[in-house]
């Protein structure tokens, strides 16, 4: 830090002929440049780690049964990791995906279960007479009127095996937790919530 | 300073900068590993309690030591924060200039574990103290000791005994493991409870001229009876009118979830001659797993996630409490919401229960689905999410096949007939009303509370030897050995006696249960001894 | 092959010189102000610094804005999630604490120099005032910044902030109600904070920031000669890349000791806010000690009175100093004044420090 140096007034640029002295000083401006990286680029990936986050991806997988349980034109409630209740279906025949289907049993008119009517091919909402269609769809109804649907999760068959891709955690089992306990702490996790409590997409 | 003696320093700052963060990735995984439960902190007093654990640490200081460990210790959480008290409580006193009381009860810790105490309220855990009047409480009482005080009838060298304490064994053997009704004692000598207090919801007593009558010692601390306190029994009945002690299963101080994770906490109750769950679990693939994979279990970590967290073993409270991947990671502080039959009863009854958490007895369907809120098999599904973390579906199926199939043939064969034995010999007056007092009653009760428990939890939790050798074979010797001769001499005796119409409908009882298909091999042979020896003389 | 590249490199060259017609040449020669040698002399780059801190400021900012949620409800988890299981969260937090104490303590170090070197004098007396300005902005930053975590010490803090408006005359209660979102603390407070603290407080600072900067390009830095020097130093040197290199070592030195400091003493979780239980000891961020203690010293309205003049002649003391100059004849009177000042700030902090109450 004195000032007895007296090189400080030339720039560092305009190198001679290839020299030590300009290999030595291109080696310190790498070095320089490394340096940095080396410094900020570490922080950077930090960053980006701390960023990824990681918590648990909220749906996963979920086994529900073999396909041999499940008759054609039955339904069986299937309750999903974080409690909500699920309809699962097998509507025709056939052991392809598109021969089950999985619906919220939750009515998007004001909540209650829905429960299918094999016999008539619908689900039916007890409290306000709301009927959807076995695609979920409402065709009668509160919910018609609203073109309303049951939210639909995607299945998969494998090996004679039903699979479901539900919620594992979700903001609605938060948004209950949340309004009977203040501290909205689940397990020791630390799960997002916007707002009032109030009915949250499943 | 000249510009490439900059440069240079740029580039030693930077990897310096490097070398920091390098340091900092090592404190992150030094955190990881705390949090795996690998090493723990220290920690400092809050100032609220800085001088309580400055005294305690010298008058009691293992009180002082086991805090320190606790996670309560690490947040912040001190003396004061659980011992706190109102002036107006029962047992509120002045100690050192803060108003305190001893015992601290769910509704204290709900003040910040407001979801577990709800949980653990509506639990049967919760219900434990009430076992007045029940057959267990008579044995202690009455039985065992006496309701009422009696005098020493010898002296016992070295202490003066004025009188005896009948209520010894219920207050050891009985409120230790159900729960005391705390009592305060009152100037007039007699005890000051919740009955007397009264206390609204906010756990204050309403009876507000009661607390002018508790006594107290020089310093003005309420006098707890020893007959109630110490006592860390599960459904304690606490003179703020909340139920249960929490610190039953996490032991103060260090309130740790360590131990509550492990087997051995339940096994301060469920245990020996009537109910040996502990030791049935030890004899399952279970316990052994256990016993030897413990080390891996995370038994420390900030969470306890069944199938994240640990899935070397189950204990008690990885199938009954703790969370799991597959129930959202809800730990639940009401051990019953998995158990779908209730092995407790002479018969075993099937778990659906009201919303009262009590299980429904009537067979009316309409009456039982207008009561029934959560099925059994809503509660063998949740029990079921725990066993799929480590089992398939149709093992876990055909295990439950195994325990129902084990359960109604005890229900069928020994514990319904034993009841209509024992509730014809009552109705017939062959019996006296007091219980105990006769040879079958005990019979009885060692058949279905004994022995008839041991098989159904040994089979509940996969001990085949407490199924069989210390559960049915010896519920089989019971009935066919004791049970029914001891039935029979009594129809004999009212015989002799001239009660003919007593003795015939009891014995039409015992002749037709022996006369189903299942007992026709006892059946034979019975007939056949009959010849050679007629049956009053038998035994 | 080496003549098609160096084609395609002078298209490409082109094709940006017409859409971005600024040459490295005019960009240097624009950065490239001359600067006096005594800021050859490190401490003299403290005005630097805190700009530097804002920058790492920002960014860890922006990266704990990710998680971040300004509810009641959540803020005290949310900044948990970020200590206790974010990878890397804990880093990130103390760094922005750390970062937090050290931009105040470079920005009271840099107004100090300014003040004694005489650097706000004629006619840099505008610059001064949005010196202050800075000055307020930073502290209001620090404050909003732990009143978010929702902790004891934020509740609280924010509560006796808020009441302290209150006691302000005639705008008081308007103003505790524009700061708190109602007549009480409430659930759409934390929100508030949040914006004042993440948008409004970094923007203002950001545009006096700019014109703070412009000021001084305008008027040049203030040049101080050292007896000791040398007549034949050149007076003046590069910005370009002499005195970068400078900013760039105080920074790596900064981030460095940053890191080591996130690393020692972190950033750790107080108890959860209680608005039912005033902790026993409570105390504010180091940098409010004074004003704390100021507030102990005296009724309310007098002290808020009196700091609202302590303020105000801080703001106005280029013109203040001057009268004095006049007066007195004496141009070392703000220097005298100066080190009573710095004696009784220290001195009150020091005390406040060490007393529990």
């Amino acid at each position: 830090m004195d000032d007895s140096d007296s090189s400080h007034t030339q720039r560092p640029h305009g190198a001679g002929p290839t020299t030590g002295r300009s290999a030595r000083r291109l080696f310190l401006r790498v070095a320089m440049a490394g340096g940095l990286v080396a410094g900020y680029g570490t922080l950077g990936v930090m960053a980006g780690r701390f960023l990824y986050s990681n918590g648990q991806p909220s749906r996963r997988w979920q086994f529900v049964t073999t396909i041999d349980a499940l008759a054609v034109g039955d339904a069986i409630l299937y309750e999903a990791p974080n409690g909500a209740k699920l309809i699962i279906a097998r509507q025709k025949e056939g052991e392809t995906d598109d021969c089950f289907a999985a619906l919220s049993s939750i009515c998007p008119h004001l909540g209650c279960l829905v429960h299918w009517e094999p016999q008539n091919e619908r689900f039916f909402c007890p409290c306000h007479n709301g009927i959807f269609d076995k695609g979920g769809k409402a065709i009668s109804g509160p919910p018609a009127a609203a073109g309303q649907q049951l939210t639909r999760f995607p299945v998969k068959v494998d090996r004679g095996r039903l699979f479901v891709l539900a919620p594992v955690e979700s903001l609605l089992e938060l948004n209950v937790a949340c309004r009977s306990h203040t501290t909205c702490r689940l397990a020791g996790h630390f799960r997002a919530r916007a707002g009032e409590p109030r009915r949250a997409e499943v | 300073m000249s510009l490439r003696t900059k440069q240079l320093l740029i580039a030693i700052l930077g990897f310096g900068f490097l070398a920091s963060l390098i340091v900092v990735q090592w404190a992150e995984v030094t955190r990881r590993r705390i949090e795996a439960g690998v090493a723990v902190r220290k920690v400092k007093a809050p100032a609220s309690s800085r001088a309580c654990v400055e005294c305690h640490r010298q008058v009691s200081p293992g009180v002082v030591d086991h805090w320190e460990g606790s996670t309560h210790a690490l947040k912040g959480v001190g003396c004061v924060e659980c011992h706190h008290a109102d002036t107006g409580d029962a047992d509120a006193f002045e100690h050192y200039g803060a108003t305190i009381a001893t015992i601290v009860t769910p509704k204290d810790c709900s003040r910040c574990h407001r979801r577990e105490a709800e949980e653990f309220m509506h639990s049967h855990h919760a219900k434990g103290g009430n076992i007045l009047a029940s057959l267990d409480n008579f044995l202690a009482e009455t039985v065992e000791g006496a309701r009422a005080p009696f005098d020493p009838h010898s002296p016992t060298p070295g202490m003066t005994v004025d009188s005896v304490n009948g209520m010894a064994s219920v207050n050891v053997g009985c409120k230790q493991c159900h729960g005391s009704k705390v009592a305060l004692r009152a100037k007039e000598g007699n005890l000051i409870t919740v009955d007397d207090l009264k206390p609204g919801p906010d756990g204050k007593p309403t009876v507000r001229e009661v607390l002018d009558r508790i006594e107290r010692d020089a310093s003005g601390r309420p006098i707890l009876d020893p007959s109630s306190w110490p006592n860390t029994g599960i459904g304690r009945i606490n003179l703020d009118g909340s139920l249960g002690s929490c610190s039953a299963c996490h032991s103060r101080h260090d309130f740790s979830p360590r131990r509550a994770r492990q087997p051995e906490n339940c096994g301060k109750c469920h245990l020996g001659p009537d109910h040996p769950q502990k030791e049935i679990y030890e004899e399952s693939k279970h316990g052994v797993a256990y016993r030897d994979l413990r080390e891996q279990m995370n038994l420390d970590g900030e969470t306890w996630v069944l199938g994240e967290d640990y899935s070397q073993a189950p204990t008690c409270a990885t199938c009954h409490m703790s969370a799991n991947t597959r129930n959202g990671r809800q730990v639940t502080h009401d051990p019953g919401i998995r158990i779908s039959w209730t092995n407790r009863p002479p018969v075993s009854l099937l778990m659906d229960t009201d919303a009262d958490g009590n299980v429904v007895k009537t067979s009316d369907p309409e009456e039982r689905r207008r009561l029934v809120v959560d099925t059994w098999r809503q509660k063998r599904d949740r029990m079921k999410q725990v066993c799929l973390h480590c089992h398939t579906e149709p093992y876990v199926n055909a295990f439950y096949q195994q325990y129902d199939d084990f359960v109604i043939n005890y229900n069928e064969k020994f514990a319904k007939p034993g009841q209509q034995i024992m509730s014809a010999l009552r109705q017939a007056g062959l019996l006296t009303p007091e219980e105990f007092d006769e040879e079958i009653e005990w019979t009885w009760f060692y058949l279905w509370h004994h022995e008839g428990r041991r098989a159904r939890h040994g089979a509940s939790m996969m001990a085949p030897d407490y199924a069989h050798w210390h559960g049915m074979y010896e519920v089989a010797e019971r009935f066919y050995m004791e049970l029914i001769p001891q039935a029979e001499e009594l129809v004999h005796r009212a015989e002799a006696a001239g009660r003919t119409e007593a003795a015939q409908a009891v014995r039409q009882v015992i002749e037709s249960i022996l006369s189903r298909p299942e007992h026709q091999w006892f059946r034979k042979a019975h007939d056949r001894q009959a010849v050679v020896a007629p049956p009053a003389m038998q035994r | 092959m080496a003549a098609s590249r160096t084609g395609w490199k002078n298209r490409l060259a082109a094709w940006w010189a017409e859409r971005v017609p600024v040459s490295g040449v005019q960009l240097r020669e624009l950065t490239n102000e001359p600067v006096p040698n005594h800021l050859k002399k490190w401490w003299f780059a403290l005005g630097g610094t805190p700009a530097y801190l804002f920058l790492i400021q920002v960014f860890t900012g922006i990266l704990l804005a990710f998680y971040y949620q300004p509810s009641p409800l959540t803020a005290y988890e949310s900044v948990a999630y970020i200590t206790r299981h974010a990878e890397y969260g804990w880093y990130f937090r103390s760094l922005h604490k750390w970062g937090a104490t050290f931009m105040i303590a470079a920005v009271i170090l840099h107004q100090m120099r300014v003040y004694f070197t005489g650097a706000y004098r004629r006619p840099r007396e505008l610059n001064w005032v949005i010196g202050m300005c800075l000055l307020l902005c930073t502290l209001l930053l620090g404050f909003t910044g732990y009143s978010l975590v929702y902790e004891q010490l934020s509740y609280w803090g924010a509560q006796v902030a808020a009441n302290l408006s209150e006691a302000v005359p005639l705008a008081g209660s308007v103003l505790k109600h524009l700061l708190l979102g109602g007549p009480e603390y409430n659930e759409r407070t934390l929100a508030r904070f949040y914006v004042i603290h993440a948008a409004v407080l970094p923007v203002t600072l950001i545009l006096l920031l700019a014109i703070h900067i412009a000021f001084v390009r305008l008027h040049g830095v203030t040049e101080l000669r050292f007896e000791d020097e040398e007549q034949t130093e050149p007076r003046y040197y590069n910005f370009f890349p002499d005195h970068l290199y400078t900013e760039l070592c105080i920074g790596l030195v900064l981030m460095i000791l940053l890191s080591a400091l996130a690393t020692i003493f972190p950033a750790v979780m107080g108890p959860k806010a209680n608005p039912l239980e005033t902790p026993e000891v409570i105390k504010p961020e180091w940098f409010f000690y004074v004003v704390f203690r100021w507030l102990k010293l005296f009724s309310l309205t007098t002290a808020i009175v009196s700091a609202g003049f302590i303020v105000a002649a801080m703001f106005l003391w280029p013109w203040i100093d001057a009268l004095l100059i006049r007066l007195t004849g004496n141009r070392e009177i703000s220097t005298y004044i100066g080190v009573v000042a710095t004696i009784l700030l220290t001195g009150m902090t020091i005390y406040e420090a060490l007393v529990e109450h």
